[in-house]
């Protein structure tokens, strides 16, 4: 069994980085267009050049570390509770929020924004944007955690408690560490649902708050464009280093 | 019980800001007037609703149920075998892990373009295949409802390997031995011992992929060739080129109120909403 | 983290929050040229924040609460009587643009703004067919796009407007009509045509006409132009017969804005010839820009294209303003189509 599940694991993944490997051919062709003609890098020198590029990916990153970590850490504490005592209400509004749209999600908050501006002396930016996100990826962070709560056992924490722990010590040091590789995963998913949002982004960033894929939505809509699967390969090769770097730091 | 009301706490006022807060302000959209160029205006009017009952709008509607239906199905049974390997592979979890979330860090838009690339009559598959001989004409894999649901398939893949993974880290290997042991084989242990115990992570897994797909758009627009109108793009086009914010409004409030149905149809007694 | 990395993060905001004047410019992205910005910015000393949107009503959200925050905003033309109306936009100041007399004489006085009070036009284009050479027969009007010869190799723009004006075009109708029964006789058109259409697409139809897998397809002249430069003998442009729509955005100043004196100067700037000649020669857009023509490259300045002799553009009508049940009216029938 374990074998079958390697071999069907090495196609899953062929499948989800073969258009990530086309990209990243493609990103040293010379040739503007999808026939491949000579070795170049180019394409990474124009990234590099364009500082409205750089700038978008700088906010898109800070947007999105912020937001992530808000966001796993009260959506974790909120699965919990929800997991504890339970409201209605509150799941019900978490899960609205992964119903809704995307562009009703953002033209409503940027109404609300707007009308809010109108009495608060602000405008549209980073801190708009951070605060979206974070609305948006809590439900995300709440359904993964919770999931992997209703299969615990509750009788561990009150074991806990028998012997003396504080309710806050049982679930930090017995039910917390139970849901750390729910709590990761709910964090990547976090990060990816944030550092790639066009929608929302574009209707509540400010002048100032420009984002990647705001950037790169504005590139590709004029079609073929290497310089995307320039930054497409520098951000997989940067994050996948990091990724690799990690893994040793924790090894060893 | 003052720890989980505090617990809830947070949650509970950003839900209120983001979503809540901008909920009301959809109601109150969707019973006004569209603004001639945007926005909204009075007088207040309940003509967005009977709007809705025109049958155009139904297919569209079951159309979009349908297509996510598969779209998560197929994420389903994908995915599993996935999750299931990650879950198993011991101390290189998590670079398995992030490794299936890698691709996703990239912009969604360049990654379908990447597969319109593919798929497209001139695209890699076809010419492979065509020089392999296999076909002699290219096959029509792109502007089609099965194009549409590979990239939802490939887009929202991730959404059901981490909550099953999240689930199935936690299945204890002694579990699955015993059952080997009192004469269960695998595909047994399979359905009667695993799946009931992941069930939550396969809930939480089937709602991330469902729902969103529901709203999807880009996927249809770009691997569809605009030519189906799903839930997605029907929105999407009342707030920007219609620019009908109420009708859109009114039509994404059907939208919420029917997939809590559903939602509520699918939870068992006495359990949670999540 | 050390002293470089500190510094360098203090010199970056330092930079990002300078207390210099600035100018904010809201852009359709990919239409000035590389250095048209930089250069401003460094003739007047003013740092520009540089936005850029994808469709008008996307713009239109962000800017009609007022305080958006930008200054120069390119609205198409059938925008700018409505955004007058609503008080989006400021008059200009004639003083401040002396290089207005630079336009080509047919945007001196064009219809959407005769007195140019409250915009100037920018790029100006036209929709119209790219089809391969390869066919062997030239379509020269929209009846050709219903050709069953193109099935599944053609392609319309995904825009309402321009599909109808397409279809009503066939017809003999203005691309404007707000007649329920002209739209209704346009809908059943691009119904009948819905089974050779491979996709609707918009820019993005470029690649696909370099690659050969659209044999025809509805354009936009700059989309045609640029896919025509890429494959010049593969592809050709023609200008429907029965007539085809005309656009052309236009540069405005946010009524909401308090760097006038920038914005104007902005825009005098993009009104000189070598400056619309540079954008042109990058982004293959028609420039407004009359004096702009003796900078141009041969190729670009005789470009059929791009700078159609009088007598076709005579067959082209400007989008007008759509009333609101008007528009109502087309949202369901376009979805009807698409359905």
């Amino acid at each position: 069994m374990k074998r079958g599940l390697a071999v069907y694991a090495v196609f899953a993944y062929a499948f989800l980085h073969v258009p990530l490997l086309i990209l990243a051919i493609f990103s040293f062709n010379s040739s503007k267009f999808a026939v491949w003609e000579s070795f170049s890098l180019q394409w990474y020198r124009a990234v590099a050049a364009d500082a409205n590029l750089i700038e978008s990916s700088v906010n898109s990153l800070i947007i999105a570390v912020v937001a992530t970590v808000v966001a796993t850490i009260i959506g974790t504490l909120a699965a919990y509770g929800l997991w504890k005592r339970g409201s209605q209400w509150l799941s019900g509004s978490l899960y609205l929020s992964l119903v809704t749209p995307e562009i009703v999600t953002g033209a409503s908050l940027l109404a609300l924004f707007q009308w809010i501006f109108r009495f608060a002396h602000l405008r549209l930016g980073m801190h708009t944007v951070i605060l979206a996100h974070v609305g948006f990826s809590l439900a995300y962070v709440v359904v993964v955690v919770l999931a992997r709560l209703r299969s615990y056992d509750p009788t561990l924490e009150e074991a806990a408690l028998d012997l003396g722990a504080t309710e806050f010590g049982a679930f930090w040091r017995v039910t917390l560490p139970y849901l750390g590789p729910a709590i990761a995963a709910a964090a990547m998913l976090a990060f990816t649902v944030s550092i790639d949002d066009y929608v929302i982004t574009s209707l509540v960033a400010g002048v100032d708050s420009q984002t990647l894929p705001m950037v790169i939505y504005a590139m590709a809509r004029r079609g073929v464009n290497p310089a995307l699967n320039a930054v497409s390969t520098l951000v997989v090769f940067g994050l996948g280093m990091l990724i690799i770097l990690s893994e040793r730091l924790r090894k060893t | 019980m003052r720890l989980r009301i505090g617990f809830l706490a947070p949650t509970a006022i950003l839900m209120a800001i983001t979503m809540l807060a901008p909920l009301a302000i959809i109601v109150v959209y969707s019973l006004l007037t569209r603004g001639a160029y945007g926005g909204v205006e009075l007088p207040w009017t309940i003509e967005n609703f009977t709007r809705l009952w025109d049958p155009v709008y139904g297919i569209i509607f079951v159309r979009s149920f349908w297509i996510a239906a598969v779209a998560t199905a197929l994420c389903l049974v994908l995915g599993f075998p996935l999750a299931m390997f990650i879950a198993r592979s011991g101390s290189r979890k998590n670079l398995y892990l992030s490794l299936v979330i890698l691709p996703f860090w990239t912009s969604f838009l360049i990654r379908t373009y990447a597969w319109m690339f593919l798929l497209r009559d001139t695209g890699i598959i076809n010419s492979a295949l065509q020089a392999l001989r296999i076909i002699r004409e290219p096959l029509p894999l792109l502007y089609n409802d099965g194009a549409v649901i590979l990239g939802l398939v490939y887009g929202f893949l991730p959404f059901m390997v981490l909550p099953l993974y999240a689930t199935l880290e936690r299945l204890d290997p002694a579990l699955l031995e015993a059952a080997a042991d009192l004469g269960a084989r695998p595909w047994d242990t399979l359905v009667r011992v695993t799946l009931p115990l992941c069930a939550p992570g396969i809930r939480a897994g089937a709602i991330l992929v469902f729902v969103p797909c529901l709203g999807t758009y880009l996927t249809s627009d770009l691997l569809g060739g605009s030519k189906t109108v799903l839930i997605g793009n029907l929105v999407q086009n009342q707030f920007t080129a219609s620019r009908d914010w109420p009708f859109g409004a009114a039509l994404s409030l059907a939208l919420m109120a029917i997939a809590m149905v559903l939602l509520f149809a699918v939870r068992r007694r006495g359990e949670e909403l999540l | 983290m050390n002293r470089r990395a500190f510094l360098l993060g203090t010199t970056a905001s330092a930079a990002a929050c300078s207390r210099g004047p600035r100018l904010n410019i809201f852009n359709w992205s990919d239409y000035v040229a590389p250095d048209t910005v930089s250069n401003f910015e460094r003739e007047v000393g003013v740092r520009v924040r540089y936005g850029t949107y994808e469709s008008i009503p996307e713009m239109l959200a962000k800017v009609m609460s007022g305080n958006s925050g930008w200054d120069v905003i390119f609205p198409s033309a059938e925008y700018i009587q409505p955004m007058r109306d609503m008080g989006l936009l400021a008059r200009l100041n004639h003083d401040w643009l002396p290089n207005l007399g630079n336009l080509d004489r047919q945007f001196q006085q064009p219809p959407w703004d005769p007195g140019l009070d409250w915009c100037v036009p920018y790029m100006h284009g036209a929709t119209g067919i790219v089809y391969q050479k390869a066919l062997g027969w030239t379509p020269r009007a929209w009846s050709d796009l219903w050709d069953a010869r193109l099935a599944g190799k053609l392609t319309m723009l995904d825009d309402p407007p321009e599909v109808f004006a397409a279809c009503l075009k066939t017809l003999g109708y203005s691309l404007n009509s707000a007649d329920p029964s002209q739209l209704k006789a346009a809908q059943q058109r691009a119904i009948a045509q819905k089974p050779l259409v491979r996709a609707y697409l918009n820019a993005e139809v470029r690649d696909q006409l370099v690659a050969g897998d659209v044999a025809a397809a509805q354009a936009w002249a700059v989309t045609a132009a640029q896919a025509i430069a890429a494959a010049p003998d593969k592809l050709a442009f023609s200008f429907p017969s029965e007539g085809f729509p005309r656009y052309a955005d236009n540069v405005a100043i946010l009524r909401e804005s308090t760097r006038m004196e920038s914005a104007h100067r902005f825009i005098n700037y993009l009104l000189r010839p070598r400056v619309a000649a540079a954008i042109v020669e990058t982004t293959r857009t028609a420039a407004c820009n009359g004096a702009a023509q003796q900078y141009l490259p041969e190729a670009l300045r005789s470009d059929p294209v791009l700078f159609p002799p009088a007598e076709i553009l005579a067959r082209g009508e400007w989008f007008a303003p759509q009333s609101a049940a008007g528009q109502r009216l087309r949202d369901r029938l376009w979805t009807e189509i698409k359905t």
